[in-house]
């Protein structure tokens, strides 16, 4: 062994001494390790608190209140043309169903002529 | 000159839609009188829009809307008028008269007049012909304590809308019993008439 490497052994050997840890490290470290975690949930804002600027909030329940009004228009549009078709639709079938009806009482007595035997028929024509 | 010709088509643009309203007839006017007397009355006015727009609301799955919904594919209108009285006799057989009369033209055919003396039910039906096809058919019934106008305007199948009446009070007749020409029974009812 040369004197050279004896020396750099000893320079290791008293860098990597064991040392004690200076006065307060682990309370310093624990306080910092909160100070970080602090800042970091300050960063990750909410997406709603967008709404903490008055200016959008205004906004905000602005379109609510329009989007309601506009639904509930459209709902009671709706709601009034379906009536109408109904009744239409009901004013259409009664139509039909009398004008059927009127058809059948045609069809009904024109039959009962014909299925009348002729003899009676010209007596009651006589009639 | 040049005035008078102005003055002319003028009167011409006025006279117009009255002259339109009258090629499609609704109903007579005189129809209207009745309603005074009537206990009850029915009342439809469908002009084509309105029954396109009604058949929107038909359903397919019920068989009479969708019966309904094909017999009023290409109709113009339909019309009914009818009234219900308390007893009879609140109209004369001169009024029921003078509405068969307005539709005595000769675009008119009456194809079924039925006077039965022993029931009171007088029965008419005209078929609106145009270019040897049907444009629509008037019936009139007049019974002992009512009174019923129809007017349908455009094609329709007779035997489809008399169906959708079977169901309506009376029963279906059987198609097998009914007679194949309803216009030989009606020259035979005509005749009992003139009796």
């Amino acid at each position: 062994m040369t004197d050279k490497n004896m020396n750099l052994e000893d320079e290791l050997k008293s860098a990597l001494r064991r040392q004690q840890a200076p006065p307060h490290f682990t309370e310093r470290v624990l306080a910092q390790i909160a100070e970080q975690n602090s800042s970091t949930q300050a960063v990750r804002t909410p997406w709603w608190s967008i709404f903490t600027q008055p200016l959008l909030r205004w906004a905000a329940v602005t379109a609510t209140a329009a989007s309601l009004v506009i639904g509930g228009i459209h709902y009671r549009t709706v709601q009034r043309e379906r009536t109408q078709g109904e009744a239409a639709k009901q004013q259409l079938m009664l139509a039909l169903r009398i004008a059927g009806n009127k058809l059948q009482l045609a069809k009904a007595r024109v039959n009962e002529i014909n299925a009348t035997p002729s003899t009676n028929r010209s007596r009651s024509e006589e009639e | 000159m040049r005035t008078k010709a102005r003055n002319g088509i003028v009167i011409l643009l006025l006279a117009l839609p009255a002259a339109l309203r009258a090629q499609d007839t609704q109903l007579p006017p005189d129809v209207e009188r009745l309603s005074a007397k009537a206990k009850e009355t029915v009342e439809v006015k469908m002009d084509g829009p309105m029954l396109r727009w009604a058949s929107k609301f038909l359903s397919a799955e019920d068989p009479d809307e969708r019966k309904a919904a094909k017999l009023i594919t290409n109709l113009k209108g339909i019309y009914v008028r009818s009234f219900e009285f308390e007893s009879e006799g609140a109209y004369t057989s001169a009024e029921v008269e003078e509405l068969r009369a307005q539709f005595r033209s000769p675009v008119w055919s009456r194809v079924v007049g039925v006077r039965s003396q022993h029931e009171g039910d007088n029965v008419d039906v005209f078929f609106r012909i145009e270019d040897d096809q049907m444009a629509g058919i008037v019936i009139i019934s007049a019974e002992k304590k009512e009174l019923t106008v129809v007017n349908i305007v455009g094609p329709i199948d007779v035997d489809q809308l008399a169906d959708l009446g079977g169901e309506f009070g009376i029963p279906k007749l059987n198609a097998k019993t009914l007679p194949k020409s309803p216009i030989k029974s009606v020259a035979k009812a005509d005749k009992g008439d003139q009796k």
